[in-house]
C-alpha cells in the first residue's frame, strides 16, 4: 500500500511551514526525511499523526485521500507514529499501554484481560522485546518503550510506521536492534518513514531519501549509489566551505569562564574555557551532558566539587540567583516552562532582572526600565518592539531575543551567556536573526557565549570552538575553522558505535 | 477612590492593551466597548447601585453607606494581602481563625489595663505569628498552602478558644473608638482599609518585589531561574496575610465591643476568598490588582446591603451572593473569551508553532 502526500502545504500565520511537500512512500520502503531544525520535518509529522491540519494538500493511503486528518482518523487510517517524547502511561503495565483505547472486551464492559496479555506477548516477541507484559512501563528502558510503542502500532494493523528521531536516545546495541527491527518489518510490507538527523542511519537503512529545506522539498532520490557528502550538501544547501568563518578570539586572551575539573552528578571531570567575544558549541547527543553542564554552571543542579571562575574571580554557585550576580546567566532550552512570563508583557518579561538593578531605594525607576527595553529591543531588532505586547504572543524568534535581552543589556553584568538548544522551535529567518543577535553581543559587549546544540549546522553556523560531549564528559575540543558539518556528524555517529 | 496607580508602560496592568499596537487609535466607541468587556464587575456593579437606588432610595444614604463600608473595611483589609498570596499562586484559608485569635488577644490586653495601642500591636503580632507558620510549612517545606491553611484555620481557633474559653466584652470607649470612631467624618476602619489596599497597590506596581509577586504566579520555576527569590517573597506575604487578619480581628472587637472566641470570624475566610474572586483575580495565579479586590469587596457588600433594603430574607441573600460569585466568574470567563478573540484578531503575528521542525 502506497502513501502519497501531495502539495502538502502548512502555513503559521505568515510563516510558511511547509511549501507543496510531496512524498511518496512504498509498501515495504523505508524512506528518510532530512533536514534542519526548522525545515519542516516535524511539520510533516504532525501533519500524518493528526495533530495539526494542513492548510492545503492531501495525504492519500490505501487509496483513500484525506485532506486533513485528526488523530483518531488518522490510526483508523493506518498510520502510526512514533514520536521522540513517547506516549506510554508510565503507571500502567506493558498490556493495558498496548490495548489502551482499543481494549479487548467482553459485552463490551469487562476487560478480557487473559486474551490481551496472550496478544501481548505475542506482539512482543514481534517486535524482539524480552520482558513480562506486566512490566510497569515505568521500570522499561527509552529503548524498550519505543519498542512496546512500535508493538502498540502493529497491533493497530499499522500500514505506514513513522519514526522521529527514534535512535536520537537510544546505546548502540538498542539501536542496532531497531535498525533490524525496521528491516524486518519493511520486509513484511509496512511503509516506513525514518525522520533523523543521522546521515549513517540513512546511508544503512533507506531505500529512498527525501530533503527539507524551509519547508520545500529540495531532494529526494532513490540511495543507490548516493554518497554521505552527496547527503550533506542537499541538507545544507551549499558546498562545504561556504559556512562565514567566524572572527577567531585571541588565544592568549584570559578567559571570561574558567570551569576546572568539574564533578557533579551526570557530569565527569568537566574542564574549559571561554573567552571574552568567544562563542563556543558543546555539541553532543541527548543525555550527553550537554544541557546539564550548563543548568550546573547556573547553579539549577548542584555540583559536588570543582571549581568555576568567572574574569579570573572563582565563584560558587549555589543557586541561579548567585550565578547571576557573578556574571553568569542562563538562556534555558524551555523556553516557555523556563523562561517566559507567558501572560506578562513583553517589555516586563526583559526588565524583571534589572528591575532590581535599577531600583533606588526599593523603588522601580520606569524611565530607566523603559531605556532598558527600548535600547536592546532596537539592537535586537525585537518585533513588535511595544513592550506593551504579552509576550506569549510574540513569536519563538522574538521570544528568545526577549530572553536574551533579559541577561544582555547595559544593566545586567552579564558576562558570560549560557544558551540551551537557542534556536529550539525557532523559524529558519528568526533563526539566522538569534545567530547575529548572539555574535553582535559577542562582538560588540565581549562578551563570551557558551550554547548547547545537538544541531550540527548550528555549532558550524555560530560556533568558533566546539567542545564534544559524550556521557557526562568533554571528549573533544575542535577549532571550527578546520571542521565540517560531517566531521560533526562523524563524531556524533561513532559515538553509537560499540567501540 | 483609586487605590493602585494606574498602569505604567512596562505592564503594570494585568490586562493586555485592547490594541497590539500602539499606531491605531481607537474610536471612543469601541473604546468604550473594549472597557466595559475589561470591567465587566463594575459595570454590574453601578447597574446594581441604581437599580437598588431607584427601588428604596435608600442605598446611597450616608447612614447606610456608613455600615456597608464598616462591614466592607475589615473584608478589605485582610483581603488585600490574601489577593497578594492568590496572585502569587498561594492562599491562605485561616484568616477566619486568625481574625479570631487576633482579637481575643486585643480584648485580654485592653482588660488587663493595655493601652489599645497596646492591644492592637499585640493583635498584629498574634497574627503575625500565625502567619509565621502558615510561611515556614507552605515555603519552606513546600507544603500545599491549601492544606496548610485549612489545617491552620481549626488549630488557629483552638488556640484562640485557649486563650479567652469565656466571651470577653466591655472594653471601655478608648478601644472601641478604633472600631466605630470617626476620624473628618470618615470611620477609622475605613481609613485603615483604604491605606492597606493603597500601600499594597503601591507595593505591586512600583517595586522589583512587587513585580515579582505576579512573576512567581506566572512561572515559579522562571522566576526561579530569572534570580527571584521564589520563598522570601511568599513568606514576608503570609506573615502580612496574618498580622492583617489579627489587625481586622482587633477592629471587630472593638466594633462589637465582645470577643467570643468560638464565633468571631467564623467563615470570614469565605467572605475574603469570595471577595478576591468576586474582583477576578484567578486562583491560577499570575493576574490581578488591588483595584479589582476593591470592586470586589465593595461588590459583595452592596449585594447583601441590596437585597437587605429590598426585604429580602438573609437566606434568599445567601443563595444569591453564591449565585453571584459562580455568576461573576462566568462573566469574567467569558469576557475573557472575547478579549482573546478580539486581540488575536488584531495581532499581526500570530503565534509560532512550538516547533516547527
Amino acid at each position: 500500500m502506497t502513501v502519497s502526500i501531495r502539495g502538502l502545504t502548512k502555513r503559521y500565520g505568515p510563516t510558511l511551514a511547509l511549501d507543496h511537500v510531496d512524498l511518496h512512500i512504498a509498501a515495504g520502503e523505508v524512506h528518510a526525511l532530512l533536514g534542519h531544525n526548522g525545515a519542516g520535518k516535524s511539520t510533516v509529522i504532525k501533519c500524518l499523526g493528526g495533530g495539526t491540519a494542513p492548510s492545503a494538500g492531501s495525504i492519500t493511503i490505501g487509496g483513500t485521500t484525506h485532506d486533513a486528518l485528526d488523530p483518531r482518523s488518522s490510526i483508523a487510517a493506518g498510520i502510526a507514529v512514533i514520536y521522540q517524547h513517547l506516549s506510554l502511561i508510565d503507571r500502567l503495565d506493558v498490556t493495558e499501554n498496548l490495548f489502551l483505547g482499543q481494549e479487548t472486551t467482553t459485552a463490551g464492559v469487562f476487560l478480557r484481560r487473559a486474551d490481551q496479555r496472550a496478544r501481548a506477548v505475542r506482539l512482543l516477541e514481534r517486535v524482539g522485546l524480552d520482558v513480562s507484559p506486566d512490566t510497569p512501563v515505568r521500570q522499561l528502558t527509552i529503548g524498550q518503550r519505543q519498542l512496546v510503542e512500535i508493538a502498540k502500532a502493529l497491533s493497530r494493523d499499522a500500514r505506514l510506521l513513522v519514526l522521529d528521531e527514534p535512535s536520537a536516545a537510544l546505546s548502540p546495541v538498542e539501536s542496532r536492534r531497531l535498525a533490524d527491527l525496521v528491516r524486518t518489518l519493511k520486509a513484511e510490507g509496512i511503509a516506513v518513514l525514518y525522520v533523523t538527523h543521522l546521515l549513517n542511519e540513512v546511508v544503512e537503512l533507506a531505500d529512498r531519501t527525501t530533503v527539507l529545506r524551509d519547508g520545500r522539498v529540495v531532494w529526494s532520490q532513490p540511495m543507490a549509489g548516493v554518497s554521505k557528502t552527496d547527503l550533506v550538501t542537499a541538507v545544507s544547501g551549499r558546498a562545504h566551505g561556504a559556512a562565514v568563518a567566524p572572527r577567531p578570539v585571541d588565544p592568549d586572551t584570559p578567559p571570561a569562564l574558567a570551569v576546572d575539573h568539574l564533578q557533579a552528578p551526570g557530569l565527569h571531570d568537566v574542564s574549559l574555557v571561554v573567552r571574552p567575544g568567544e562563542i563556543v558549541g558543546l555539541y553532543g547527543l541527548v543525555g550527553s551532558g550537554r544541557s546539564r553542564l550548563l543548568e550546573t554552571l547556573f547553579g539549577r543542579r548542584p555540583a559536588t566539587s570543582g571549581t568555576v571562575a568567572v574574569d579570573g574571580r572563582a565563584v560558587r554557585v549555589r543557586r541561579p540567583d548567585d550565578a547571576l550576580r557573578a556574571g553568569l546567566a542562563l538562556v534555558p532550552g524551555d523556553r516557555l516552562r523556563q523562561g517566559l512570563f507567558g501572560s506578562l508583557s513583553s517589555g516586563e518579561n526583559t526588565v524583571l532582572r534589572v528591575m532590581s538593578l535599577t531600583a533606588r531605594a526599593g523603588w522601580r525607576r520606569p524611565r530607566a526600565e523603559r531605556e532598558v527595553f527600548r535600547s536592546t529591543a532596537a539592537a535586537f531588532g525585537l518585533r513588535p518592539a511595544d513592550p506593551e505586547v504579552p509576550v506569549s504572543r510574540l513569536s519563538g524568534g522574538n521570544q528568545q531575543k526577549v530572553l536574551i535581552a533579559r541577561w544582555v543589556n547595559d544593566r545586567a553584568g552579564t558576562r558570560v551567556l549560557l544558551l540551551d538548544d537557542p534556536t529550539q522551535g525557532v523559524d529558519v529567518g528568526a533563526r539566522a536573526e538569534i545567530y547575529e543577535v548572539l555574535r553582535q553581543v559577542a562582538a560588540e559587549r565581549g562578551l563570551a557565549v557558551l550554547f548547547a546544540s545537538n544541531d550540527p549546522d548550528e555549532v558550524v553556523a555560530l560556533a568558533q570552538r566546539c567542545l564534544v560531549m559524550r556521557r557526562g564528559r568533554v571528549v573533544d575540543d575542535l577549532d571550527m575553522r578546520d571542521t565540517d558539518e560531517e566531521q560533526l556528524l562523524d563524531l556524533i555517529h561513532s559515538e553509537l558505535e560499540p567501540s | 477612590m483609586t487605590t493602585a496607580s494606574p498602569p505604567t508602560v512596562d505592564g503594570a496592568d494585568r490586562r493586555p492593551p485592547s490594541t497590539g499596537h500602539a499606531a491605531a487609535a481607537p474610536s471612543p466607541v469601541a473604546a468604550a466597548a473594549g472597557w466595559l468587556v475589561k470591567n465587566p464587575l463594575l459595570v454590574l456593579l453601578v447597574v446594581m447601585v441604581a437599580g437598588v437606588q431607584l427601588a428604596t432610595g435608600s442605598q446611597l444614604g450616608w447612614g447606610n453607606l456608613r455600615g456597608v463600608l464598616l462591614d466592607a473595611a475589615v473584608i478589605a483589609i485582610v483581603a488585600a494581602p490574601v489577593a497578594m498570596l492568590v496572585i502569587a499562586g498561594y492562599i491562605d484559608l485561616s484568616v477566619g481563625s486568625t481574625l479570631a485569635l487576633g482579637g481575643v488577644v486585643a480584648g485580654k490586653v485592653v482588660q488587663s489595663g493595655g493601652s489599645p495601642l497596646v492591644a492592637v500591636g499585640c493583635a498584629l503580632l498574634a497574627g503575625a505569628a500565625v502567619g509565621v507558620v502558615n510561611a515556614v510549612l507552605a515555603t519552606v517545606f513546600g507544603l500545599s498552602s491549601f492544606i496548610v491553611t485549612l489545617g491552620m484555620l481549626t488549630a488557629v481557633r483552638g488556640v484562640a478558644q485557649l486563650v479567652s474559653p469565656l466571651p470577653l466584652s466591655n472594653f471601655g470607649e478608648a478601644f472601641g473608638f478604633l472600631g466605630i470612631g470617626n476620624v473628618a467624618g470618615i470611620p477609622l476602619p475605613v481609613l485603615l482599609a483604604v491605606a492597606v489596599l493603597l500601600a499594597a497597590g503601591v507595593f505591586l506596581t512600583r517595586t522589583p518585589a512587587g513585580r515579582h509577586v505576579y512573576a512567581i504566579g506566572v512561572n515559579r520555576e522562571a522566576a526561579y531561574l530569572s534570580g527571584v527569590d521564589v520563598r522570601r517573597i511568599p513568606f514576608l506575604l503570609f506573615v502580612t496575610s496574618g498580622a492583617a487578619a489579627g489587625l481586622a480581628g482587633a477592629i471587630t472587637v472593638a466594633r462589637l465591643n465582645s470577643a467570643p472566641a468560638g464565633q468571631l470570624g467564623a467563615g470570614f475566610e469565605l467572605s475574603v476568598i469570595t471577595a478576591v474572586l468576586l474582583g477576578g483575580i484567578a486562583l491560577t495565579g499570575g493576574e490581578g490588582s488591588m483595584v479589582d479586590v476593591l470592586v470586589g469587596v465593595l461588590f459583595m457588600g452592596l449585594l447583601r446591603n441590596g437585597l437587605t433594603l429590598l426585604g429580602v430574607t438573609t437566606f434568599w441573600q445567601n443563595v444569591a451572593s453564591g449565585l453571584a460569585l459562580v455568576a461573576a466568574i462566568a462573566i469574567a470567563a467569558g469576557t475573557h473569551a472575547v478579549r482573546g478573540r478580539m486581540q488575536a484578531r488584531e495581532a499581526h503575528r500570530p503565534d509560532e508553532p512550538a516547533a516547527t521542525g
